[in-house]
């Protein structure tokens, strides 16, 4: 099956390249086990860097521009989703005057935020105060390169996939740090300091929660990982220990992306804007898109690590209901399932932004450390059970 | 005697201040919820059943458009009801035959706290031979909408209803009367029993008639009041 759907896909995509048969050439083909069946568009770089720099340099040059056009058109699309969902979920409409159902809301906040004057405070320091949006947003950017959207649809495919998403995301934490203190403003300082902390602590669950679905499936490779749930998404075949791991996951990123009940960093009746309070223009919606970005990243990790990326909904066995689910043509297929579980999952974030009330700043602290922390230890130790007792549902994908 | 005030002629020897029986309040409190002790068990439980309702009941607004409670409001001008508790204008009801209950018993202007309202009224009406109510004048530009004189007046005459578009071009226009005609309320005249001498008495009042503070008045230095450019709305 497998071969059926990535065929033709990494054909499509590898056409303007010089040997498909390259890629393929990895797969073993007596071993069921992962099939890397696309190369990234790092690999592909580095292997036109031996006969030409030129070729080299153009696809790092896709890559960059494909990745920047995702988070300016995330920061879009997102920011009017997110305003229309917040509205019904109050009771209110949301954005309704630009465009029918205020659909170039974001295109008009957009250009009103690229003619704002940006204001620098006067006793900041100014090189920090202009390098935090960019490091924050390089962050988002680093992260989005790993993100696979479909086989081979990816920047960056590297064999220790999940240690850069752990050390690439604390990178974003060092923007708003800068931010904050170089903003010359209590608030800021606070908010940044508030998100260090917050940010620091809950990296640690996310990723013990990423390490459960590591040792499941035996790589750190993200795409491998994928290939891993061909039979079954890990949240399934890990049983209770994936679904502790999910929740543990959905917590510490709802943690990390700073949003409701966890936006101690910027609550707007505490600290007024927290660490953006003082940034305007084009250096505030920096912040703007790196935080909007982040949620899909974050949600399409966990689509990556937990419902099996661009897989189709396949129940073990029955052969019917996976036929139905196998209906997509194979080029759409990965980007819809890939597309329909994020969605699923930002909607969920969004859902839980506009229904909790904020926690307060001890109480955040002691869920990470005495409570988080400790589950995600004891399901880290089980699921090491799991995997060497074998005690996966559908035991026949491994 | 408290012996947890220390003092103050101590010396840094002296012995360590003794708190007799007075333990510290700082422990930490066994969890509990909704006042009860539970296991650890049952308040996970309890958390998870608390966050799902919470969901729950955000969901139900968000996938029932109807429960929106947000007006489009110039496109829906024609349409628009205001809520029965909204303040906008003060009016004196009027009933189908354009009469009015107010005795001019002047209730209602010695009670404004900000005195918005003036009542003049007739000592003695010819045809009833009782008092009328000559002006009722409101002024808008000083109200707070504190919904007292509706309260107060003994013959509910007054209504708060809800019309909010009030802005004028020249805040004079904001004083007017709010009679539509000078005379006896709708009772007196029902006694009269002849129709014609009623409709007499009714004398008719404009919105910006007599001698009402600021409205109207001629003044040196200020342009006189166009009437008609505030009233297109």
């Amino acid at each position: 099956m497998a071969d059926v759907i990535l065929n033709p896909i990494s054909l499509t995509l590898l056409a303007q390249s010089d040997s498909p048969s390259a890629a393929l050439a990895s797969a073993d083909a007596s071993a069921p086990a992962p099939v890397v069946a696309a190369m990234s568009l790092a690999d592909r770089a580095s292997e036109a860097l031996q006969s030409s720099v030129g070729m080299a340099i153009l696809y790092i040059a896709i890559g960059l521009i494909a990745v920047l056009t995702v988070v300016s058109v995330l920061g879009l699309v997102m920011s009017y989703v997110e305003r229309k969902v917040a509205g019904h979920f109050q009771c209110r409409l949301g954005p309704m005057r630009v465009g029918p159902h205020g659909i170039l809301q974001s295109v008009a906040d957009g250009i009103k935020l690229l003619f704002k004057e940006g204001i620098e405070p006067g006793n900041g320091d100014k090189v920090i105060f202009i390098g935090a949006p960019v490091l924050s947003i390089t962050a988002t950017i680093l992260l989005l390169a790993i993100v696979p959207v479909a086989p081979g649809f990816q920047v960056v495919d590297m064999n220790v996939g999940v240690v850069y998403i752990a050390a690439v995301s604390g990178i974003g934490v060092m923007g708003i740090l800068m931010g904050g203190w170089s903003s010359d403003n209590k608030w800021s300082l606070l908010g940044a300091m508030r998100a260090g902390a917050q940010i620091i602590s809950y990296e640690v669950s996310l990723t013990i929660a990423l390490l459960v679905v590591v040792m499941f499936s035996g790589t750190m490779r993200v795409s491998e990982i994928i290939e891993s749930q061909q039979e079954g998404w890990w949240i399934w075949r890990g049983h209770g220990v994936a679904i502790v791991a999910f929740c543990l996951y959905l917590i510490a990123s709802t943690a990390e992306l700073n949003r409701t009940p966890f936006d101690l960093p910027e609550g707007e009746s505490e600290l007024t804007g927290g660490y953006h309070t003082e940034y305007s223009g084009l250096r505030f919606s920096f912040f703007f898109l790196a935080e909007f970005a982040n949620l899909f990243v974050f949600s399409a990790l966990a689509v990556t690590f937990f419902f099996g990326g661009w897989l189709p909904f396949h129940i073990g066995n029955y052969e019917g209901f996976n036929n139905v689910m196998d209906i997509l043509p194979p080029v759409i297929s990965p980007i819809f399932w890939f597309g329909t579980k994020c969605t699923l999952l930002i909607f969920l974030l969004m859902w839980f932004r506009w229904t909790f009330p904020r926690l307060r700043m001890d109480q955040l602290m002691r869920l990470e450390w005495k409570i988080l922390l400790p589950i995600g230890f004891a399901n880290l130790i089980v699921a090491a059970t799991v995997v060497i007792t074998g005690l996966y549902l559908f035991p026949s994908a491994t | 005697m408290a012996t947890t005030t220390p003092d103050p002629n101590q010396t840094d020897d002296s012995p360590p201040i003794d708190f007799g029986d007075l333990k510290s309040d700082c422990v930490a409190p066994r969890p509990s919820i909704m006042g009860q002790r539970r296991g650890v068990a049952s308040i996970l439980w309890l958390s998870f059943k608390g966050i799902l309702r919470g969901m729950l009941t955000t969901f139900s607004y968000f996938r029932r458009p109807s429960t929106v409670v947000t007006q489009q409001y110039p496109e829906n001008r024609e349409t628009l009801k205001m809520f029965e508790r909204y303040r906008g204008r003060l009016s004196l009801i009027h009933n189908e035959q354009g009469q009015h209950g107010c005795t001019g018993c002047q209730i209602c202007e010695r009670l404004c706290p900000n005195g918005s309202i003036i009542v003049t009224k007739d000592k003695k009406n010819e045809a009833t031979g009782k008092p009328a109510l000559d002006q009722f004048i409101w002024r808008q530009d000083t109200c707070t909408f504190c919904n007292v004189c509706v309260l107060v007046c003994p013959f509910d005459t007054l209504e708060m209803t809800g019309d909010f578009e009030s802005s004028v071009y020249d805040r004079r226009l904001l004083v007017f009367n709010l009679n539509e005609y000078a005379g006896p309320t709708a009772d007196q005249l029902a006694k009269l029993e002849d129709e014609e001498l009623a409709k007499q008495q009714m004398k008719h009042m404009e919105k910006y008639q007599g001698p009402i503070p600021m409205c109207g008045g001629k003044m040196d230095g200020i342009p006189s009041l166009d009437v008609e450019k505030s009233t297109d709305v």
